[in-house]
């Protein structure tokens, strides 16, 4: 149980420090290519810990938590309840990625307008332009 | 200044790293090991997504996938919203890349796309892509699938024949034009969801909820979720479908105003000013 408990801090430990490179890339990277790469790390990493958050431990290994009989018996349901995740996690992050995608697909569309009118990325270089 | 400025940034992200961890090593995820119980609101949802019982019989939405269950039915506004995030973003693509449309790809010459190797092997796979993605879509009500995954696996078709057969061919098949009126069409077709239980209970001359899927106390109308043997879904299987033809087509209109040839596109930005 304590190996188990490290290597799951671990892995959520990973994902505060990936978050934070993220960050780093958002705040300090002047390409703004750059900024829309580390954007979607961080919002991968945020999901895939609403992800973690939803986990849990079942013991001993479960069959798949699939309800097979329509309608379910009182049984099978309490069988299933027993077995199945949190839903709700996964609910959310499967809009999120897609969502996602359409909001990172506008970035990359102002980008390339940016880059066609000024002829650069650089956001220290846009900031200087006037008029 | 930069300088200082890069400093502060680091110490402090250092500082968030060292905060979360300690907040997670003092229970703040409110465990430390992945637990062996669920919560009582994943009980809840759990319990309630296919039950005939009398007690849940009227806040059941019957249906055997639970994730399903609650984006199109528990949390159906919800979805509603963030499918007009994602409109709102595509929208304001096409804005931006306004005056761009695959007329200007008359202008210059066509080319061949890839190999044939290359565009052998991804006939065969585009017929693949379409097939999972269609299951995924279709069986939404019954397996983990729906609507934005299915629509997000077909929307790699276009993105790969766009690359493999060049956008000159692509834009013969399907334009921005036709794209975004197919995606208009899945967003009509969720909106009339939204509202079709309670067109049934109008011609009864009752009446129902708003994203009313199963009969509720109150409501006694709902779409049919089963026919012995068959899982119908209700009103999941048409928000799936529609939700399927927005997001796969609303991602083609996108990508073939990505692939413009570049000069096309500078030539229309620089031609307005």
């Amino acid at each position: 149980m304590e190996v188990e408990s490290f290597l799951f801090n671990i892995v959520v430990l990973s994902m505060f420090v990936n978050m934070t490179i993220a960050l780093y890339g958002i705040l300090m990277k002047p390409s703004l290519v750059k900024k829309i790469i580390a954007l979607t790390i961080f919002s991968d990493t945020i999901n895939t810990l609403a992800i973690i958050v939803g986990f849990r431990h079942a013991e001993p290994n479960p069959i798949p938590p699939v309800i097979t009989e329509i309608p379910p018996s009182l049984q099978h349901l309490r069988l299933f309840v027993l077995q199945a995740v949190d839903p709700l996690p996964q609910a959310l992050v499967l809009t999120a990625i897609v969502i996602g995608l359409a909001v990172v697909l506008f970035l990359m569309f102002v980008t390339l307008q940016i880059y066609r009118i000024y002829g650069t990325t650089d956001v220290r270089k846009i900031s200087k332009l006037r008029g | 200044m930069n300088r200082i400025l890069h400093t502060i940034i680091m110490i402090s992200l250092i500082l968030l790293v060292i905060g979360l961890a300690m907040v997670l090593s003092t229970g703040g995820l409110g465990f430390t090991v992945p637990p062996s119980g669920i919560r009582s609101l994943a009980i809840i949802f759990l319990n309630t997504t296919f039950n005939l019982d009398a007690k849940y019989r009227y806040i059941s939405a019957m249906s055997p996938e639970a994730v399903t269950a609650i984006v199109w039915d528990y949390r159906g506004l919800d979805t509603l919203f963030e499918t007009s995030v994602m409109f709102i973003a595509i929208v304001g693509a096409l804005a931006i890349s306004r005056g761009a449309t695959e007329k200007l790809l008359k202008s210059f010459p066509s080319t061949q796309g890839m190999s044939l190797i290359v565009r052998t092997i991804t006939r065969i796979a585009i017929v693949m892509i379409l097939a999972v993605g269609g299951s995924i879509a279709l069986h939404g009500h019954l397996t983990p699938g729906g609507g934005f995954q299915g629509g997000a696996t077909i929307a790699v078709a276009p993105m790969l024949l766009i690359i493999t057969f060049s956008i000159y061919l692509f834009s013969k098949m399907v334009t921005v034009y036709k794209a975004v009126t197919l995606r208009s069409v899945g967003l009509i077709g969720i909106a009339l969801s939204a509202f079709i239980v309670l067109f049934v209970a109008l011609i009864h001359s009752s009446s129902a909820y708003i994203f009313q899927n199963q009969p509720k106390l109150y409501s006694y109308y709902g779409l049919p979720s089963y026919i012995e043997p068959t899982v119908l879904g209700g009103t999941l299987f048409l928000f799936n479908t529609f939700e399927t033809l927005a997001v796969a087509f609303g991602f083609a209109a996108l990508f073939i105003l990505f692939m413009l040839p570049e000069d096309a596109v500078r030539n229309v930005i620089m031609g307005e000013e």
